[in-house]
């Protein structure tokens, strides 16, 4: 037997090498590449009579620092941290009542290819479906009026709150199959020992559970964050140009006005700040629990 | 190292199979939508019928869009498409970039009913763009909302519309010209930075009547259809084609003249078929062809009226004997990034 796998390991070690190497290559092909070429664009110079000629300017990173950008930065890290902490809790709250109710295996089942098949969606079909959803002549506004609750009903798109709940939607099944499984199969001994001591009962997810899981809770806060900051579609759908975030900015004008040296420094000065406060994040969440 | 090099080569691959290598055949590439499916279904046929060149169509996305991907196409030496419909800014940009293959004006003589300067020549005098079409952008209405068709542009800016206007949030619309002429009396406030935020200012009025500011043309006409909106701003042929199909729209041309735009026709440069796009922009050229284009897109055609076999009404389906508003690219490419952001500032603020 140890023989057996001392003479496997110059094998395994040679497939783990390639394996690395074929990560690193697609890694660097399909990511870093793009990534230091899009870093370069961003000090060119753009031709507003052409295309962009090959410079060394600050000019497009001086753009950024206008109150414009900087404005449309900060609604778009509080809608976008608005809209991951609100998906987790969305989610905790439906996980919550799945478990409550002890489902039965086939139950369970049901639920994880539901949500599987939502994961299947594009954006462009969830937010066509909240479009119609929340329009006056086909969604919520119009069967609100015909039940009389509404007297003028209006179409409740675009507006901020169409674009956050387009932007958990997409967040939804991604949480759930990842915190279902862990909080249906957790140790319910813990709860029932808190419980025997004295805990009131209503207390003891807060006591307790909620605690057990913060890292991870404050993980997939952070993921979903990072997730939600580059969708592209649902603020120009469901958002009015008020609430549209860098990512809209950020391919209007590489796309719309032909400006890619602009449109790489916005990218990579949101790349900057997103990988700072991620890292920031994380450190304050770490210290915290030590 | 080797997977790099094959997936690079497989890349390049898909990227070139989009231009076609068959002499007998060319692809062309319009704004998608029915537009394109029109043209394909009604237009091209006449052309293999008369010349045996098969026609290839693709659609392609909104301008700039567009033209990036050209740019990123011609670095490859690549042609997406032997021929492409571009407007004036796209023609003006990439032709400085130099994206646009040179034609014979020899080889255009078909082209001699185009209206004067639709056939671009460069210094050397070869051609780099053929005119194909004109179309109008007006004010269009929802008749199930409001009867009365808006006399002047300045109807916009009454508080009649129970906030829902649908205008385009991109600044070469011709909004910038339509309120130029209709409030500052003409173009001229235009050529200063003070007067153009003077105008930008004027169009800032209307945010609160405004429920859709767009970019995807498809999301107003459906915004439109169903009653989300009451009015905007809108391609004429386009609101014609619903028009004719019934639904409760009307395009009006405002007393200051509807924004008239112009399309070309250009060639990629690294284009193999140059002979065979050549018979093609002269064949779209002609009367006959044009007539057709305005029948069965409701686009204005660019040959003069007396050289087609339009009736009346037809003619007055497409377009309007007032003077058009007519988009000044000049000062659009020379404000380019800092009218855009002045634009887009006014508007997402």
């Amino acid at each position: 037997m140890t023989g057996r796998s001392n003479g496997a390991y110059p094998v395994n070690s040679f497939v783990v090498r390639i394996l690395g190497l074929t990560a690193f290559g697609i890694l660097s092909v399909f990511f870093l590449l793009p990534l230091a070429y899009m870093v370069v664009v961003s000090f060119y110079k753009a031709d507003p009579m052409a295309f962009y000629q090959v410079a060394f300017t600050w000019e497009n990173y001086q753009k950024y620092f206008s109150s414009f950008y900087l404005n449309v930065t900060l609604r778009t890290l509080w809608s976008t941290a608005l809209s991951a902490v609100v998906v987790v809790v969305v989610v905790l709250a439906f996980t919550a009542m799945l478990t409550i109710v002890e489902l039965s295996r086939k139950w369970q089942l049901f639920w994880v290819i539901l949500l599987l098949s939502m994961m299947c969606l594009s954006e462009v079909i969830v937010g066509f479906s909240w479009l119609i959803l929340l329009s006056e002549s086909a969604g919520i506004p119009r069967l609100l009026g015909a039940l009389g609750f509404w007297d003028d009903p209006r179409s409740l798109s675009p507006s901020f709150g169409a674009m956050i709940i387009g932007l958990v939607t997409l967040g939804f099944s991604v949480v759930s199959l990842v915190l279902y499984p862990q909080l249906a199969g957790r140790d319910k001994s813990v709860e029932e020992a808190a419980r025997t001591l004295g805990t009131p009962p209503y207390l003891v997810p807060f006591y307790v559970t909620l605690p057990i899981f913060r890292q991870s809770l404050i993980a997939l806060t952070l993921t979903m964050f990072v997730y939600l900051l580059g969708v592209f579609v649902m603020p120009v759908m469901l958002g009015r140009p008020s609430d549209w975030t860098m990512t809209v900015m950020i391919s209007d004008k590489a796309l719309g006005d032909a400006n890619l040296p602009l449109g790489a420094a916005l990218a990579v000065v949101m790349l900057i700040i997103t990988g700072a406060l991620l890292l920031l994040s994380l450190y304050l969440s770490r210290k915290r629990t030590v | 190292m080797y997977k790099t090099t094959k997936a690079i080569g497989f890349a390049t691959a898909l990227f070139a199979s989009a231009a076609t290598a068959n002499a007998e055949s060319i692809t062309v590439s319009v704004w998608g939508g029915f537009f394109e499916e029109t043209l394909a279904a009604e237009v091209y046929p006449g052309f293999t019928e008369k010349t045996g060149i098969e026609v290839k169509s693709i659609a392609q996305p909104e301008d700039s869009t567009w033209m990036t991907q050209l740019m990123a196409a011609a670095r490859a030496k690549k042609a997406p498409a032997d021929l492409s419909l571009v407007a004036d800014e796209v023609l003006i940009r990439g032709n400085n970039a130099g994206l646009w293959a040179k034609l014979d004006p020899n080889n255009l003589t078909d082209t001699k009913d185009l209206k004067e300067g639709y056939v671009k020549l460069d210094d050397s005098n070869k051609a780099y763009a053929v005119g194909a079409l004109a179309f109008y952008t007006t004010l269009v209405t929802n008749t199930d909302y409001t009867k009365d068709a808006p006399a002047s542009w300045a109807d916009l800016w009454e508080d009649k519309w129970d906030s829902k206007l649908g205008i385009v949030t991109t600044p070469n619309s011709g909004l910038l010209e339509a309120t130029a002429k209709t409030f500052f009396g003409g173009y001229e406030i235009m050529q200063t930075r003070e007067g153009l935020e003077k105008v930008i200012a004027k169009i800032a009025e209307l945010k609160p009547q405004v429920s859709l500011w767009y970019r995807d043309e498809g999301q107003f006409q459906q915004g439109l259809e169903a009653g989300e909106l009451n009015a905007g701003l809108y391609y004429h042929d386009v609101a014609m084609l619903s028009i004719w199909d019934g639904k409760p729209i009307a395009s009006n041309f405002p007393k200051e003249g509807g924004i008239l735009s112009n399309a070309y026709w250009v060639v990629p440069r690294d284009s193999k078929n140059i002979s065979a796009t050549e018979k093609f922009v002269s064949y779209m050229s002609l009367p006959e062809t044009q007539a057709l284009m305005a029948r069965k897109l409701g686009i204005f055609p660019i040959v003069p009226r007396d050289s087609m076999d339009l009736t009346d009404e037809e003619f007055s389906a497409v377009g309007s004997e007032i003077e058009a508003v007519k988009v000044q690219t000049e000062i659009h490419l020379r404000e380019g990034d800092w009218l855009e952001s002045k634009y887009q500032e006014m508007i997402a603020q």
